[in-house]
């Protein structure tokens, strides 16, 4: 295996690896806001927001680990 | 990584009509997302310019923020009830000034809808007009292209966008405390000592991380939303070079999943934009009001 051949290696596990955290956190965070909307249906509103917010951070960090993972691809 | 972030924010090399073959899968990905000059040979009087796609599609963008605010200002100066365009951006800027600006920076916080509001329909627009194609006639080279881009996945837009925030919650610090006070404000009063060591440059840092995270949030959003839908379609070709009749069976499937990630995308749009927005006033907040 030559080294291009790692990074790509390394890449795909790189992007599996990110996908995982990232769906796991926005998993249990939906969990989490529909038991809250369950139990509390007034503040809906107000738990959606927090949620998309939330959400919105994990995704920034999911981003970060993905270009990571493209940079080992795209630089050769 | 800053050689990536400089290749994303930097312009290709303006390559001459590039050959019809020859091209490797990342290298079609790549000239979709990267900029790359569209009009060559702009001549203005003694100017030269060569407009790049995504300088191109941010001036649009702009313009029409311009344009869409102009109209709605239109139908409050002839009647004062807002109607039809009006009505819809109103409904929006009232959702930043009372759900955004006001929740989260205090009552203070009216002042900062403009920027908030600027911050918001830009990064829509910026977003919606990257889904859809234009034909753009170049008459230096008599060819026709099919271009979309999204000026806000170029690192360069957003790095801009995120310096303007970074003004923002700086002047939100310094108009309440004082240039000493919102310095000084960075470490919580009643700190030990010996934490001081640490806490200080852990607070000096976080000052620059709170915009660079909104620098990448909004960049990495486009740019992966555009490198999927290219991705899907790019499906098409690689398989037909297998053998034709996979090529043909590919396509529905290609397509479907391309239209999907675009609907997907309108909601990104709305999304990311919201946000950015949304994250700004929360940080000028947290400048405006530092913990106790």
């Amino acid at each position: 295996m030559n080294a291009q051949a790692l990074a790509y290696f390394a890449a795909g596990i790189g992007a599996g690896l990110t996908i995982m955290g990232g769906a796991a956190g926005i998993g249990r965070l939906a969990a989490a806001a529909m038991e809250g909307i369950a139990r509390q249906p007034n503040a809906a509103g107000d738990i959606r927001g927090a949620m998309i917010v939330a959400a919105g951070l994990i995704e920034g960090v999911t981003f970060f680990a993905l270009i990571v993972a493209m940079l080992l691809v795209l630089l050769k | 990584m800053s050689r990536l972030l400089w290749l994303l924010a930097a312009v290709e090399p303006a390559a001459e009509p590039p050959a019809a073959e020859g091209h490797s899968p990342a290298e079609v990905l790549m000239h979709h997302v990267t900029d790359s000059v569209l009009f060559r040979h702009v001549d203005l009087g003694p100017f030269h310019f060569e407009p790049t796609k995504h300088l191109v599609f941010f001036i649009a963008a702009a313009g029409l923020v311009l344009l869409m605010c102009r109209l709605a200002l239109r139908s409050y100066q002839k009647g004062g009830v807002p109607r039809g365009l009006a009505a819809a951006v109103e409904t929006m800027v009232i959702f930043i000034r009372d759900e955004i600006a006001e929740k989260n920076i205090g009552h203070d916080g009216r002042i900062y809808t403009p920027l908030l509001c600027s911050f918001f329909f830009f990064i829509l627009i910026a977003a919606l007009l990257g889904l859809l194609p234009f034909p753009v006639y170049d008459p230096s080279t008599r060819r026709f292209t099919i271009v979309s881009a999204t000026p806000t996945g170029n690192i360069a837009v957003t790095l801009g966008l995120a310096i303007v925030a970074f003004l923002a919650m700086q002047y939100a610090g310094i108009r309440k405390f004082g240039v000493i006070g919102h310095f000084r404000n960075l470490v919580p009063p009643g700190l030990p000592a010996w934490l001081l060591p640490i806490m200080v440059p852990v607070e000096i840092l976080g000052i620059f991380t709170k915009p660079f995270a909104l620098m990448v949030r909004l960049f990495a959003n486009m740019l992966a939303g555009h490198m999927v839908i290219t991705v899907l379609l790019m499906l098409i070709p690689l398989m037909a070079a297998i053998r034709g009749v996979f090529g043909i069976a590919v396509i529905p499937v290609s397509l479907a999943l391309a239209l999907f990630i675009m609907l997907l995308e309108l909601l990104v749009a709305l999304i990311q934009a919201y946000i950015f927005t949304l994250l700004s006033a929360i940080f000028i907040g947290m400048f405006a009001h530092p913990a106790h």
